[in-house]
């Protein structure tokens, strides 16, 4: 199968996942759809967008030392070219490994 | 000149509508921007670049916001109304504490909203401003809500009126 069909198909989600996956290097990362939670609100309506709304619960070596207003600017800047083109909003839980499981 | 004049004029609205008693909430005043291409107009009496000068009034407008207001939140709807779960839980959470709660509707206003954005450079709403600083969207206020630390921030902010 060539990576050129694959890429086609690609959903948001599994976008959001690899770019996350890249430049995290996460131990722990869950992408849920939550769009059908937000279908009809004001801002969607008329968007042809499906995928709007994602929940993301991160667990990354390199939020270590960061506040969580960075730890987000962090993911939204990787997802920049997603919000460009219609991801509209996500929640975000962002720890690093020390917070999950401070025993280690 | 033209540049300056509006920002004189803006800042006057801005001032009138936040000094209005409205229960610690009021709605972004709508004004407009547009000004004739009169061929006839000399060349020093046009506006310079119309889109520079609206952003230049914008942050102004949004600068004055998160000074003059200790607690104050971009959202979409209003904080009796909100029209996104996640403003409203924004709001929900900030309603725990005894502290006046400014906000703006960024629904009426693509300009404002891409303002806001540019300035916090943070791409989602609702965004919360605490004295000031900018703090965050609503899993951030949640989360320093659950760990006490919003309380530690908002403490020295006077009651409602």
């Amino acid at each position: 199968m060539s990576s050129r069909g694959a890429t086609a198909v690609l959903s948001r989600a599994s976008r959001i996942r690899s770019k996350l996956q890249t430049a995290l290097e996460a131990t722990v990362l869950e992408v849920d759809d939550v769009s059908y939670q937000h279908a009809g609100h004001a801002a969607v309506k008329g968007s042809s967008d499906k995928e709007t709304h994602f929940n993301l619960n991160i667990v990354s070596p390199k939020f270590e030392g960061q506040s969580l207003v960075k730890r987000h600017r962090l993911i939204y800047d990787l997802l920049a070219d997603e919000l460009q083109s219609g991801l509209h909003a996500l929640s975000i839980v962002a720890k690093t490994p020390h917070e999950t499981n401070p025993s280690e | 000149m033209a540049t300056s004049l509006s920002n004189v004029f803006l800042k006057g609205i801005a001032a009138r509508s936040l000094s209005r008693p409205l229960n610690g909430l009021f709605y972004c005043t709508r004004y407009s921007n547009t000004v004739s291409n009169d061929s006839d107009t000399h060349d020093d009496f046009k506006p310079g670049n119309k889109l520079e000068g609206s952003g230049i009034c914008l942050s102004n407008v949004i600068e004055q916001d998160v000074k003059d207001n200790p607690v104050m939140v971009y959202m979409k709807g209003v904080p009796d109304f909100p029209q996104c779960g996640f403003s409203s839980l924004a709001v929900r959470v900030l309603k725990h504490y005894d502290v006046p709660i400014s906000a703006r509707n960024i629904l009426e206003d693509p300009e404002l909203k891409n303002a806001v954005k540019a300035f916090s450079n943070w791409p989602t709403f609702p965004q919360i401003f605490i004295k000031g600083e900018f703090i965050g969207g609503s899993d951030i206020i949640l989360n320093m809500h659950q760990t006490g630390e919003l309380k530690e921030k908002l403490k020295d902010i006077t009651s409602k009126q």
